[in-house]
């Protein structure tokens, strides 16, 4: 009964806050994850027994694989080779992660807690971004294209630094070799038996009852349960995750599939709200860390640099792309929202990390926190008024720089 | 027309009228479509999301198919019956038939067309005898097989 309770509670919360969140235009991942911080430990701790917690946590772990999954599925191999869209991807990576590593670093983070706050600054969040562009009908502009495309670079970046991150918290330093060996083993061997059994699964897909999504759960399951096993027999850790996603990008390229992308994505939507929710849920807010001067300081920073290094990293994309400081002035406002995969990428970390490894974990955490609801508010703004934004500071840069003008 | 691929929204078809303006198609990934109009002065574009059957008809509009409503073509087809494709058609009378009957044509007999009603003055004359007689300013509505009805604007009328 208290399951019933419990669930009742987190379905019923997330349900008016995202309401909420709809009706004030607002982006809806912060939603549910303060729908979590109100009603879990940290705020009025309604749910009753820490077995309840352990179900929620288990829902929304896998709305995470579900995610992944769901990215693999419409992961673009082909298109992302264009040397234009390697050069914004690249440019976007190195000047955002600079800029989370050396702030972590100055705030004396170690330096693998630095890379994780990197990671989660770095990426930004594809569910916002992409829906905001329809949304606000950009649609027919040109930088959309390099935006989208943007995201699917970030994608491939966040999968390498899922499996960097999961091998250097696998223990010791001997193991990190394993791990790598064990994961990229793993790709290949579901890659080539999906191609392999391309043709046997293919009809399984067309079927009109049941068979098609159990086919994909069991996939789905299956292969995240192998990871796990050679994780322990191995005595290493290998991302289940990671797994899920090089699966749906196999699977994509079986014929049959495409017509179940709607009922996949209704399942990913449910269970992923689920785990923003036990994402703010299981958050402890260290409300002494939160009133120190120092951690208000740092997380200001963080968000303003962040902030700072979309724009520059849009601005040089812009100005080799399309010719126009303006137009990557827009694509630097259009990618400050920030959200799911951060949010997955430190869940993540929490879940497997060694914890000597990681002296500042909760301060981490709770800068990140933060961080994902603040910039997920704030970067749905910026990306609702880029244009306007992009205008306003071509008018500054003129005004400085009179000759730049062109 | 430029067409490109936007990952995780749909398929992008766009073109430049030679006065600078934009129009762009997207095929969402959800089946819908959505069109964008940007004019080249123009801050923001306007849009407007359709059906993939609102799209279907806007698009036989702009192909030309519904050219005047007094050249009103329908197709129909039937699912059980695969290789019958009947129009219905909607011409006026021409100079060249007013004040012959539909039997003094022989419409039936040369072209297969058979004249199911005729609009005459805002009123409708559904299922005509043959002794009708065509009156200038009339519609006839008729129905056949695409070859007939153009055998019948070409033979009878002597327009289209």
């Amino acid at each position: 009964m208290d399951f019933l309770l419990d669930l009742a509670i987190v379905m019923v919360s997330c349900l008016a806050l995202g309401l909420a969140s709809k009706y004030l235009r607002q982006a809806s991942i912060p939603a549910y994850i303060i729908a979590g911080i109100l009603l879990g430990k940290s705020g009025l701790d309604l749910i009753s027994s820490d077995a309840s917690y352990e179900f929620i946590s288990w829902l929304g772990k896998i709305g995470v694989i579900l995610l992944m999954f769901y990215i693999g599925l419409e992961f673009n191999y082909k298109g992302i080779k264009e040397p234009r869209r390697l050069f914004a991807g690249c440019t976007d990576f190195a000047v955002n992660f600079s800029v989370g590593l050396l702030l972590g670093l100055v705030i004396g983070l170690s330096l693998l807690e630095a890379f994780i706050l990197a990671s989660a600054v770095y990426i930004s969040s594809s569910a916002i971004v992409i829906s905001s562009l329809i949304e606000n009908k950009r649609l027919i502009y040109p930088e959309a294209e390099t935006v989208v495309w943007l995201m699917v670079f970030e994608d491939i970046i966040l999968a390498i630094l899922l499996v960097v991150l999961t091998s250097v918290m696998a223990g010791s330093l001997a193991m990190i070799p394993v791990s790598l060996v064990a994961t990229l083993l793993l790709i290949v061997f579901i890659l080539a038996l999906i191609r392999r059994l391309s043709n046997f699964i293919s009809p399984l897909f067309e079927r009109d009852d049941e068979i098609p999504i159990l086919l994909i759960f069991a996939l789905i399951f299956g292969f995240s349960a192998l990871a796990y096993l050679m994780g322990i027999l191995l005595h290493c850790h290998i991302s289940e995750v990671i797994v899920a996603f090089f699966l749906g990008s196999a699977l994509s390229g079986v014929k049959s599939f495409r017509k179940l992308f709607g009922t996949i994505i209704s399942f990913k939507n449910l269970f992923l709200t689920i785990f923003f929710f036990s994402f703010g849920m299981m958050f402890q807010l260290q409300f002494a860390t939160l009133n120190s001067v120092d951690f208000v300081l740092a997380l200001l920073a963080l968000i303003f640099l962040s902030i700072v290094g979309k724009f520059i990293s849009g601005a040089i994309i812009g100005k080799r792309l399309h010719g126009s400081l303006e137009t990557g002035l827009r694509v630097g406002a259009y990618t400050t929202p920030r959200g799911e995969f951060s949010v997955v990428l430190i869940m993540i970390v929490m879940e497997i990390g060694v914890l000597e490894l990681l002296p500042s974990i909760e301060l981490l955490l709770s800068l990140v926190v933060a961080y994902v609801i603040i910039l997920s508010i704030t970067g749905s703004f910026f990306a609702k008024h880029g244009d306007k934004i992009g205008k306003a500071m071509m008018n500054v840069v003129n005004k400085l720089m009179p000759q730049a003008h062109r | 027309m430029r067409i490109s691929e936007l990952p995780e929204i749909g398929t992008k078809y766009e073109i430049e009228s030679p006065k600078g303006d934009t129009v762009a198609v997207i095929f969402l990934t959800t089946g819908e479509i959505e069109l964008y109009v940007l004019e080249s002065d123009a801050d923001k574009p306007s849009v407007t999301r359709l059906t993939s059957e609102e799209a279907r008809r806007l698009g036989s509009v702009l192909t030309g198919a519904l050219l005047s409503i007094e050249h009103e073509d329908v197709e129909v087809s039937f699912s059980e019956i695969s290789d019958l494709r009947l129009h219905i058609h909607v011409c006026p009378i021409t100079k060249n038939v007013v004040g012959k009957s539909i039997e003094d044509l022989a419409i039936r007999k040369k072209t297969g067309v058979t004249v199911v009603a005729i609009s005459r003055k805002g009123q409708s004359i559904i299922s005509p005898p043959p002794e009708t007689v065509f009156e200038e300013g009339d519609l006839i509505v008729a129905i056949g097989e695409r070859a007939q009805i153009n055998a019948c604007q070409q033979v009878i009328l002597g327009s289209g």
